[in-house]
């Protein structure tokens, strides 16, 4: 514990030397892990804070930066356009519409995220731990900053007598306690955490527009009350694009426990930007799969 | 003093108080080891949103989880539908029977592509808005164990059903169909409703609106089962019912319903004979991490 | 009181119509659908009754602590059409009683001094064709839960019918206030105790009163909700509510308990 990684902010190095070991586990999971022979050895965390949310100069966001379909769709992934059927241009009606992934938010997000998680292992590879459970991460905005903070924490442990990571890289799960001793139990164990995030921007066609603002029903051209398919492919997309990006990330290993959320942002007349977070564990089975006989069902008496 | 017993981590021979937490403990260990010699097996890659518990029913009857699944769908509602007007608000009802559908053939669409038998957990978000109504559904994909795709994808169902219960029903002899779901919107009677209480002092049912509203209900329950009976099903099971007024228009009243179709396989239900349990557990007393070591 | 399913909406009929047909709906866990055929019930269909009924304030003496007569027979008497019309739902069915009652109460902005009430069930038949109809012939209600109806059963009674009673109260204003002039000592307000104590009273005895009417044998799970709906605080509904049993047979079916320590949090 004398080295402390040059990266570290003093306080952690301070907080590391003091000896007693400080655990964000509940009473139950510790116990638990004690019981599986995962000893805590610290509390670690990792922050990053990012700018965000101004993407005219991130390369390759196009000719009107972030905030315009790309012509020429040199940035690659997802795109797709519609024609304006109805053959005259004005100021407020658009020629064409598209749907379109936006990697620079993609790439802006790992960016912090895996900064942030790459300073948690340094904390926990700094104790010598084998392994990170019970992790937590967020990405909140700090106040009106413009800024995204991205912070991942968990309690590092060891596994009585068991080796240190090969590549000196512990392993991480979002799990502790009873579900983490459950999932060993099962015949998979944890790799580590896997997250990320899809982004597509809507530039709503007229059609789009018109749906969404529920005018001009005759210019649409459709039954009244029609999809506004636009939208609802630009929705399957980005789930689609994040499921794609974890499983990059798994190298064939499986991913359990996921949890995906997206978020919708309006921007007006049918625009808008849609994200995708999608996180879970990556685990990867180490004995023969052998399941449990089927459980009993029971009626409680109390 | 005595404190309380230690637990098996601090007994100074470092053995395990009992069989079960010395397994555990192997487990961990042989986990742990296996790290460094493992690649991960290519078949095996599968991406699940389904807990650790249901994965484990899951596994007790010889099925498994193989891909996270999702089907999502939203239709306009023209301006002007929500204005104040009499009886049932069609376009909103159909736009959400529209939407509903369509994201339930894609997330089926999504489970036979993937080659899975069906989808359990499915996680229902509806969205109504002054100018559409959505549906997203999300869900994991599960097949029997290394089961190949199914010939055809009529027999694929989509449930919310969670691993659990589809583990209980299939015990049973109930097999899921599909997702049923009804909605109906109506307009509240407002002005004739303050004239109709001014003329009465009485405390009395008022009947026209009474009628309303249990019609507007009815209406919903009544579509929910025509679908399930498109489905061919024997019934429907958790049906969950929402009803209330739109957050943008008060005077417009939703009423939902859905739930998982569910039909007879076995000849007959099977019983389950369950066994009644008397837990012995208080609710756990915070305990003092220091008490654990050095008393 | 009416018995004729003329009084169900035109859209309940055709919806009941399909679900004589075989299908069933309920909004039963799957946990209760299946402890429910444990004691040999079918679920035949999800069942409901509602009623808009005008809860206006009627006048009162503010200086005297009583019953409002009038709001009680309304809250009465709209829960009463709510039930009942669940109740026509289900003899259409043809069945034999209702689980899971639910009796929700709504309130709309666009409709001051009005309130709709909703009773909502599963409706449920032997399988075995035995009529198990209450001694007036009805459908038995029943706000037990699946797993409760399953070890009431076990225990060798039956539900009979959900069985309220109501008593709308009006707190007088003046004893309170005349009472607060002392306070700063812990002292009881007697007034007050009085008053609510009386309400409650009313209330428990007209559910019992219900439950002898059923020739029950005793009610469980009786619980007492107070409530002031949109009526100000001085003013407060006292609801009793429980389900009245009967004893079917003296023998209880249900095995010794197993003790467990449950491993789970």
């Amino acid at each position: 514990m004398d080295d402390v990684p040059g990266d570290l902010p003093e306080a952690a190095a301070r907080r590391f030397s003091e000896g007693a070991f400080t655990s964000g586990l509940t009473v139950p999971d510790f116990a638990a892990c004690l019981q599986m022979g995962l000893e805590p050895a610290g509390y670690v965390q990792g922050f990053c804070v990012m700018k965000w949310g101004s993407w005219q100069f991130y390369p390759g966001a196009g000719p009107y930066g972030g905030y315009g379909p790309n012509v020429a769709g040199t940035h690659g992934g997802y795109s797709e356009s519609w024609q304006c059927p109805h053959g005259f241009v004005s100021a407020e009606h658009r020629v064409w519409g598209q749907n379109y992934e936006q990697p620079w938010v993609e790439d802006a997000w790992a960016n912090g995220f895996t900064s942030a998680y790459e300073r948690l292992i340094e904390e926990a590879s700094a104790l010598g731990a084998h392994g990170i459970v019970g992790l937590v991460d967020t990405s909140a905005p700090l106040g009106d900053l413009g800024v995204l903070e991205f912070r991942v924490q968990g309690t590092a442990v060891k596994v009585k007598d068991g080796p240190p990571p090969a590549d000196g890289r512990p392993w991480t799960t979002y799990l502790a306690g009873q579900r983490l001793a459950k999932l060993i139990e099962a015949g998979y164990m944890p790799v580590s955490i896997a997250a990320t995030v899809a982004s597509v921007r809507v530039w709503a066609s007229c059609i789009t527009a018109y749906l969404t603002e529920g005018t001009n029903p005759g210019w649409t051209s459709q039954a009244v009350g029609a999809e506004i398919e636009q939208t609802a492919r630009a929705q399957m997309a980005v789930r689609r694009i994040a499921r794609e990006r974890v499983r990059a990330q798994l190298g064939g290993d499986s991913l359990h426990g996921a949890s995906m959320g997206t978020r919708e942002r309006e921007l007006g007349e049918g625009d808008a930007d849609l994200e995708c977070i999608l996180r879970g564990n990556r685990v990867r089975r180490f004995k023969e799969f052998d399941p449990m006989p089927a459980p009993r069902p029971t009626v409680r008496l109390s | 003093m005595t404190g309380p017993a230690p637990l098996a981590a601090d007994r100074p021979d470092g053995s395990a108080g009992d069989a079960t937490s010395g397994d555990i403990r192997k487990e961990m260990l042989a986990a742990a080891q296996s790290l460094d010699r493992s690649a991960p097996s290519p078949a095996a890659a599968m991406t699940s949103d389904l807990s650790i518990d249901e994965e484990l029913t899951l596994h007790s009857i010889g099925w498994e989880p193989i891909e996270l699944v999702y089907g999502v769908s939203l239709h306009s509602i023209p301006m002007g539908v929500w204005n104040w007007g009499q009886g049932e608000i069609t376009h909103a009802s159909s736009a959400f029977a529209r939407s509903f559908a369509a994201a339930t053939d894609r997330i089926h669409h999504e489970c036979a592509r993937s080659g899975g038998h069906g989808v359990v957990g499915v996680h229902v978000e509806r969205t109504v808005d002054r100018h559409h109504i959505g549906i997203a559904l999300t869900g994991t994909a599960v097949r029997p164990v290394g089961a190949k795709k199914l010939p055809s994808t009529d027999s694929v169902f989509v449930s919310d059903l969670s691993g659990r219960d589809f583990t209980l029903l299939q015990g049973s002899g109930w097999v899921p169909l599909g997702l049923a779901a009804g909605a109906s919107f109506v307009y509240a009677p407002r002005r004739s409703m303050g004239t109709a209480m001014k003329q009465t002092s009485q405390n009395v049912e008022l009947t026209n609106f009474t009628e309303a509203m249990y019609a507007a209900r009815e209406s919903a329950m009544e579509r929910m089962q025509r679908s399930a009976l498109a489905l061919q099903g024997t019934g429907v099971v958790e049906v969950k019912v929402t009803e209330g007024p739109m957050e943008f228009a008060h005077h417009a009243i939703g009423f939902s319903a859905y739930g998982t179709v569910i039909r007879l396989v076995a000849g007959q239900h099977r019983n389950l004979a369950p066994r009644m349990v008397l837990p012995l557990d208080d609710p756990v007393r915070g305990v003092e991490a220091t008490a654990l070591r050095g008393a | 009181m009416t018995d004729t399913p003329q009084d169900l909406p035109e859209g309940a009929s055709k919806r009941l119509a399909e679900l004589e047909h075989g299908l069933f709906t309920s909004d039963l866990s799957v946990n209760e659908f299946l402890l429910i055929k444990e004691v040999g019930f079918h679920p035949l269909g999800f069942v409901m009754g509602s009623s808009i009924y005008h809860t206006g304030i009627q006048t009162r003496k503010w200086g005297q602590s009583q019953e409002l007569t009038k709001l009680t027979e309304a809250m009465y008497n709209a829960r009463e059409l709510a039930m009942t019309r669940m109740e026509e739902e289900a003899a259409e069915l043809g069945a034999d009683g209702v689980v899971g009652v639910r009796l929700d109460v709504n309130y709309y902005e666009w409709g001051k001094d009005a309130a709709e009430f909703i009773a909502v069930g599963t409706a449920v038949k032997a399988e075995n064709g035995v009529s198990h109809r209450n001694k007036l012939g009805k459908p038995f209600t029943s706000d037990l839960s699946g797993q409760d109806f399953w070890t009431l059963m076990q225990t060798g009674h039956i539900p009979q019918g959900l069985v309220m009673g109501t008593c709308v109260y009006h707190i007088a204003h003046r004893g309170i206030g005349q009472t607060l002039g002392s306070a700063g000592q812990n002292v009881e307000l007697p007034n007050f105790t009085q008053a609510l104590y009386e309400a409650r009273e009313l209330a428990m005895t007209r559910m019992q009163d219900e439950a002898n009417q059923l020739d029950a044998s005793g009610i469980v799970g009786v619980r007492l909700e107070e409530k002031s709906h949109q009526w100000g605080s001085h003013t407060i509904e006292f609801l009793s509510l429980g389900t009245a049993v009967v004893k079917t047979s003296d023998e209880v079916t249900l095995p010794a308990p197993t003790t467990i320590i449950s491993l789970d949090n």
